[in-house]
């Protein structure tokens, strides 16, 4: 037969466990980012970053990961642009589309090339004192 | 004696026929093994005219193609350098350098894809009363480069170059 004092014991630690899961993650959400620029005769033009939140739950496993600090933020937007050669050096990382055209006319030479990252799902812990950001697949 | 005179007869009927058959493989000896860039099979006849058999006719691999070709369990690091051009209405130098820096690294994702997936060329020469009027060639490339590595990033009079290196292992690459 199970003591009183050993059925509190295991309640205690699992409340332990859960409160210090608690602590840890702070708040998890799923945010959808895209990044996409132009270069054109080898200057940039039209670099643009956009980070949304998901109104569907994302499926898919945590890839590549960064963390950043960020004490008492849980503005996104706002960790990214403090951020923000860190995380664009991330999303090479993680891969990058590359649609290239060039065109010789009369040995006159012009060029287009085109670097998406299509629209994916990202996973964001906030924590107490930093944050996790995870590239879904 | 007799059966001594046959026997005698066999081994030298033996003797000349041994050297009867090393006759081809001296032909087969001339010819040359040529490596060609192309994946076809070429057939190479003796140089010197001497072998007309047909057997004689080798087929040549090509060695070079077998030589690149990236094998299994191996890596390949490829590296280029891009350059990019900051513009001419910028606020700051800062800003000349990010925007010129990012110019560069496209430009190497841009080599990157060339040189593991190919280019694909398109050419059009227009001619009029015997004259080129219009020459224009059209390059492009289309691919997914991940994991590359910026190595070294220079800027020097407005031109940014990055160098960028990427390990290519041989089940990423197409075959």
């Amino acid at each position: 037969m199970r003591s009183r004092d050993g059925d509190k014991n295991i309640s205690r630690s699992v409340s332990a466990v859960i409160f210090l899961l608690c602590s840890l993650a702070l708040n998890a959400s799923e945010h959808l980012i895209s990044y996409r620029y132009l270069v054109k005769n080898a200057i940039l033009y039209n670099e643009s970053l956009d980070i949304s939140k998901s109104m569907l739950a994302c499926k898919g496993e945590a890839r590549e990961s960064i963390v950043f600090e960020s004490p008492d933020d849980d503005n996104l937007k706002r960790i990214i642009s403090t951020n923000n050669e860190e995380f664009i050096a991330f999303i090479h990382k993680i891969g990058l589309s590359v649609e290239h055209k060039e065109k010789t006319t009369n040995f006159t030479n012009s060029s287009t090339t085109i670097l998406t990252l299509k629209t994916t799902c990202f996973k964001v812990d906030f924590n107490d004192t930093f944050v996790r950001i995870s590239a879904l697949k | 004696m007799k059966y001594s005179l046959v026997l005698l007869a066999l081994l030298s009927v033996a003797s000349f026929a041994a050297p009867a058959q090393d006759t081809p493989t001296e032909n087969e000896m001339e010819v040359t093994t040529i490596a060609a860039p192309s994946t076809s099979t070429i057939n190479v006849s003796c140089p010197t005219k001497t072998c007309t058999k047909r057997n004689v006719l080798q087929k040549a691999k090509p060695m070079m193609m077998q030589n690149n070709v990236l094998k299994k369990d191996r890596f390949m690091l490829i590296s280029v350098v891009g350059q990019g051009v900051a513009p001419m209405n910028t606020a700051s130098p800062a800003q000349a350098y990010a925007l010129a820096k990012r110019a560069a690294i496209a430009d190497a994702y841009r080599l990157i894809a060339e040189k593991v997936k190919g280019v694909r060329v398109e050419g059009q020469d227009l001619i009029q009363n015997m004259m080129v009027k219009r020459s224009s060639v059209r390059t492009s490339v289309a691919a997914m480069v991940r994991d590359a590595n910026v190595v070294e990033t220079t800027f020097k009079e407005g031109l940014c170059e990055v160098e960028m290196e990427i390990k290519i292992s041989h089940a990423q690459f197409p075959q």
